[in-house]
């Protein structure tokens, strides 16, 4: 028993309550610092787990194993940390816009990182559901918090009802898991697992908490919330989604898959592949005819869960650290296309890629940051995306030789590569080249958003260019998993 | 007396029907609340897999489980209500086909 390896959760549970009681004596005006002090204590967080990352040799328990800290938590800790931080900026300077600072929103944004900080860390089925449940309730008010736009409020509900959805699958799962199993404990789970991958009663729970995951990570075939959710959200709920909803939901799979259920991960290469692959090309298909920019990200966040997901049906420690480094990747890059589609948002009150026409002579900077994040989306050396595609890549190749059957699935990624090439560069044409545009007066960047942007483009240049810092904390984080 | 024995098999079977139940409910209901009530029944059949297990496991952390559920399902059914309250106020319906405006 060890609780004090909770504090990192506590103190981001106690800073959002903390925050709530100071809303009431701090002035409406100078609420937004409210905010400022919530990313600064994040940002700080971060680099105390960023450092701690450096000795993962050590597996620490509390709450009779239902609590785990280890590489892989703390890795994922420190990118939820990361996200967070920097949502919070973005958040600060949207509530400046829309008209009054909003404590709520900055504290609904430090639950929704404490739940998925607790899933980084879940070791028990009961753990697992009741940190992914704070995450996806916390996200229904999230994503609904424009009450006043129909467009949120619908994109609240149909998040409502399909993350329920989803949720009942994972709880109906786990009591079939329980029930072939007499166990909710990962630790005993991994004892039994050679015999749990033949019982058909188990396979059939995986296979639902295998479906509650999937939702959270907008994988097929439980991918159609995300273009409606991504598109009415407000646009900081929309990159925390993108972000850390995504890898709450691949660390749980990653820890249940590699560490925890290894032989049923080999039996199920096969589904898994299948699940990766149309993910891949549904995402990629179904964004090119796409107007607007969330919504496109939608799309592309289908198809990135796909590329994700081959890292998992790879079954390798690799495979496992290219899902870590791609995200890492992803994160910076997502971020800085949602930072830019938020001031645009708000600025221009459309989202319509007509509407980005011009941007360049508008704000170079904006112009410049959407640019790099979609060549990086893309995967053009030398960004992020294109090493974390190469890792991936090479991941499923390694275990090419032993079944034919990856080198269809890396076909269909090379495939959804060439395809998402025409709807990034579609953004980036209709930037500089859509013809003429009337004169229309510059954006002033708050210095928030320039913080934010500045330190999305520096993490997307550094993982280009010097990818063995990050790569080699991925491989150190995985060394603990069973594959 | 031939009375019938009621084992694990027979609760099982009664929460697999709830379970389809709720799921048809979600699928082919319109209406936002009747949906709503439906992922209702799903959370419960899966209680009651939870407890029937736990019974026949003697294991008492299937029942503890139950209450997590219950106590996480009220949070999302205050949300969720909420939420479908606000959307009624703007919108003035709760069906489904009128969630529209999002759509290409």
């Amino acid at each position: 028993m060890n609780a004090s390896l909770l504090g990192p959760e506590l103190v981001i549970v106690g800073l959002g309550l903390a925050l709530l009681l100071l809303d009431l004596m701090v002035p409406p005006e100078r609420r937004r610092w409210l905010g400022c002090v919530a990313a600064a204590t994040v940002f700080a967080l971060c680099t105390y787990f960023i450092a701690q990352s450096g000795r993962t040799g050590e597996v620490q328990t509390a709450f009779g194993g239902m609590y785990v800290l280890d590489g892989l938590a703390v890795y994922f800790k420190a990118l939820f940390l990361l996200a967070g931080g920097v949502v919070l900026l973005l958040a600060v300077d949207w509530t400046d816009h829309a008209g009054h600072a909003v404590t709520e929103y900055f504290v609904l944004i430090l639950f929704a990182l404490a739940g998925m900080m607790l899933c980084a860390s879940a070791h028990d089925f009961a753990t697992l559901y009741v940190s992914l449940e704070l995450v996806t309730v916390t996200f229904y008010v999230l994503t609904s918090y424009q009450r006043d736009h129909v467009a949120s409020l619908e994109a609240g509900v149909k998040y409502l009802i399909l993350g329920a959805l989803s949720s009942a699958f994972l709880v109906y799962g786990i009591a079939l898991c329980y029930g072939a199993a007499g166990t909710m404990s990962f630790t005993e789970l991994a004892s039994q697992s050679p015999a749990l991958a033949g019982s058909k009663l188990f396979q059939l729970g995986m296979l639902l908490v295998l479906g509650g995951l999937a939702f959270k990570v907008a994988l097929f075939p439980f991918q159609v919330w995300a273009p409606d959710v991504y598109e009415g959200s407000p646009a900081p709920t929309t990159a925390f989604l993108a972000v850390g909803s995504k890898a709450a939901g691949l660390v749980l799979m990653v820890r249940l898959f590699g560490s925890v259920l290894p032989d049923l991960t080999l039996k199920w290469e096969p589904l898994l592949m299948v699940i990766s692959g149309v993910s891949i090309l549904y995402g990629s298909l179904c964004a090119i005819p796409q107007r607007s920019l969330k919504r496109l990200m939608g799309y592309s966040s289908i198809a990135n869960g796909g590329l994700l997901m081959m890292g998992l049906a790879a079954a390798s420690k690799a495979g496992s650290a290219a899902i870590l480094f791609y995200l890492a990747g992803y994160l910076f890059t997502v971020v800085c296309a949602f930072v830019v589609a938020s001031v645009v948002v708000q600025r221009l009150g459309t989202d319509d890629l007509t509407a980005l026409a011009g941007l360049h002579r508008r704000s170079p900077m904006l112009a410049a940051s959407l640019t790099l994040s979609m060549v990086s989306l893309a995967g053009v050396p030398p960004l992020a995306g294109f090493f974390g595609k190469f890792v991936l890549i090479r991941a499923l190749v390694e275990q090419g030789a032993s079944f034919p059957g990856w080198y269809v699935l890396i076909a269909v990624a090379l495939a959804g590569v060439v395809i998402s090439f025409s709807y990034y560069f579609r953004v980036i044409k209709a930037i500089y080249w859509s013809g003429e545009t009337a004169e229309a007066p510059p954006l002033v960047l708050s210095p928030l958003v320039q913080a934010a942007l500045v330190l999305c483009l520096a993490g997307m240049l550094a993982l280009g260019i010097l990818p063995s810092f990050v790569w080699e904390a991925a491989v150190a984080a995985v060394a603990g998993l069973r594959l | 007396m031939t009375g019938m024995h009621i084992g694990l098999e027979h609760y099982l079977f009664v929460s697999a029907a709830l379970f389809c139940l709720g799921l048809l409910g979600v699928v082919l209901r319109r209406n936002l609340l009747v949906l709503y009530m439906g992922l209702e029944l799903m959370l419960n059949a899966s209680n009651l897999a939870l407890v029937a297990f736990s019974r026949f496991l003697n294991h008492l952390n299937g029942q503890v489980m139950v209450f997590f559920i219950i106590t996480v399902a009220a949070a999302e059914v205050a949300v969720g209500l909420a939420l479908i309250v606000a959307l009624y106020r703007k919108r003035q319906t709760a069906h489904v086909e009128d969630l529209a405006s999002l759509k290409l």
